[in-house]
């Protein structure tokens, strides 16, 4: 593993939970390839992190279900590759952490299981990462004066014509050409928030154009990572190449074997989407 | 008919469609303004005035009506249950298909 991880933990001092978070960070940081982000600094100054987010991966420890640091990563639009919640850990291993702060037997199987869980992902960093095929087949038809665009593989759809395509354990969301060209020009694009869990068809936000408001729904279950902000400056994305860089969101699946039961593969959306289309219009 | 089905399922074997709270709803009519699938009606001289005329026009796990209404007044069924319940009419009917 040569890639370095920058590590961001809660760090809130008043609780145990984030009393565990900085001490899993502590113990990362022994490794070489690890940095520490201050929760505190880098809302002050994010430029002096800027070259360590910029060379390795990041990493989000939450103390409890407030989530600080999974927030704090949104709102400065850091791309999360991992996040851990010490809470949740210490549920799974039937441990109350409460409010007090304490080094004892307890608290320090939660540090463990918590290091374990970053460690074991840690070596499906290489898995985890969206890799942006190189280049994409269609097949078209055409209706009336519209020609209608569907990938020829490695793209599942939801009834609700929104696609997801896969790569390892992450995934990338976006809709359908007959979406973009039913809204026509696409004007603004509301993102979930990253850190978002989710379950298959919830909605992923929305997008709108003078016509109407899409919502995003969801064909997968997962955790949203990365929103494409891209698409802050140009919507029009969405409209111009639906499948590829008009992608929405990107998310690692919870279960993908399990949600593929509810999705169409490109041939069986591409007739769906024929019958769709000459049923609407008739 | 259009779009009867949903992944292979009849339409109305699905339950899946706004559930209005007329305690609630306030009569600004944006939901009907604001789907495209005729769901609605509108009744100027009924009671409640809006009306879930055609329940299976909407579109399956759609909600995007009840983020339109300002009382909050639109609900819809339970999302996991519907997709259990449509997992298992499909599973089924695939064994009924292969055990001819
Ligand atoms: S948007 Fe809400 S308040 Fe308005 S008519 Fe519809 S249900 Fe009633
Ligand atoms: S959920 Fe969607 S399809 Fe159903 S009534 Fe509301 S806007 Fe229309």
């Amino acid at each position: 593993m040569s890639e370095s991880i920058c590590v961001l933990p809660c760090n809130g001092l008043d609780k145990c939970a984030g009393d565990l978070s900085r001490r899993v960070a502590l113990e990362l940081a022994q490794s070489e390839e690890v940095e520490l982000i201050c929760p505190v600094l880098i809302n002050q100054n994010k430029s002096r992190y800027e070259k360590a987010l910029a060379a390795g991966t990041l990493t989000v420890i939450d103390g409890c279900n407030t989530r600080c640091a999974s927030k704090l990563a949104g709102d400065l639009e850091l791309a999360i590759k991992e996040k851990v919640n010490v809470s949740e850990v210490a549920k799974a291993l039937d441990i109350k952490l409460g409010v007090e702060i304490r080094d004892d037997q307890d608290t320090q199987a939660v540090v463990r299981a918590v290091l374990e869980k970053i460690n074991s992902s840690a070596a499906e960093q290489a898995e985890s990462e969206f890799i942006e095929p190189e280049s994409i087949e269609y097949n078209t038809f055409s209706h009336g004066k519209f020609i209608f665009k569907v990938p020829k593989a490695n793209y599942f759809f939801n009834e609700n014509d929104c696609w997801v395509t896969v790569s390892g354990n992450m995934a990338r969301v976006g809709v359908s050409d007959y979406v973009q060209q039913n809204l026509s020009d696409i004007l603004y694009v509301d993102p979930p928030e990253i850190g978002d869990e989710f379950e298959q068809f919830d909605d992923l936000g929305s997008i709108e154009s003078s016509k109407a408001v899409f919502e995003i729904i969801s064909p997968v279950a997962g955790t949203v990572v990365a929103v494409n902000t891209g698409l802050n400056d140009a919507p029009e994305q969405v409209n111009e190449s639906p499948y590829e860089k008009g992608w929405l969101v990107e998310v690692s699946l919870s279960d993908f074997e399990e949600d593929q039961d509810l999705l169409h593969d490109c041939p069986a959306y591409f007739e769906f989407l024929q019958r769709k289309v000459a049923e609407i219009d008739v | 008919m259009s779009e009867s089905t949903f992944m292979g399922v009849e339409r109305d074997r699905i339950d899946w469609s706004p559930r209005i709270d007329f305690t609630k709803c306030n009569d600004c009519m944006d939901c009907v303004e604001f789907c495209p699938h005729q769901v609605f009606e509108v009744d100027e001289n009924a009671k409640p005035k809006l009306k879930v005329k055609n329940p299976n026009n909407c579109v399956v796990f759609c909600r995007a009506c009840s983020k339109t209404c300002g009382p909050d007044a639109i609900t819809f069924p339970d999302k996991p249950e519907t997709t259990k319940m449509i997992k298992a009419i499909r599973k089924a009917e695939k064994e009924a298909a292969t055990d001819e």
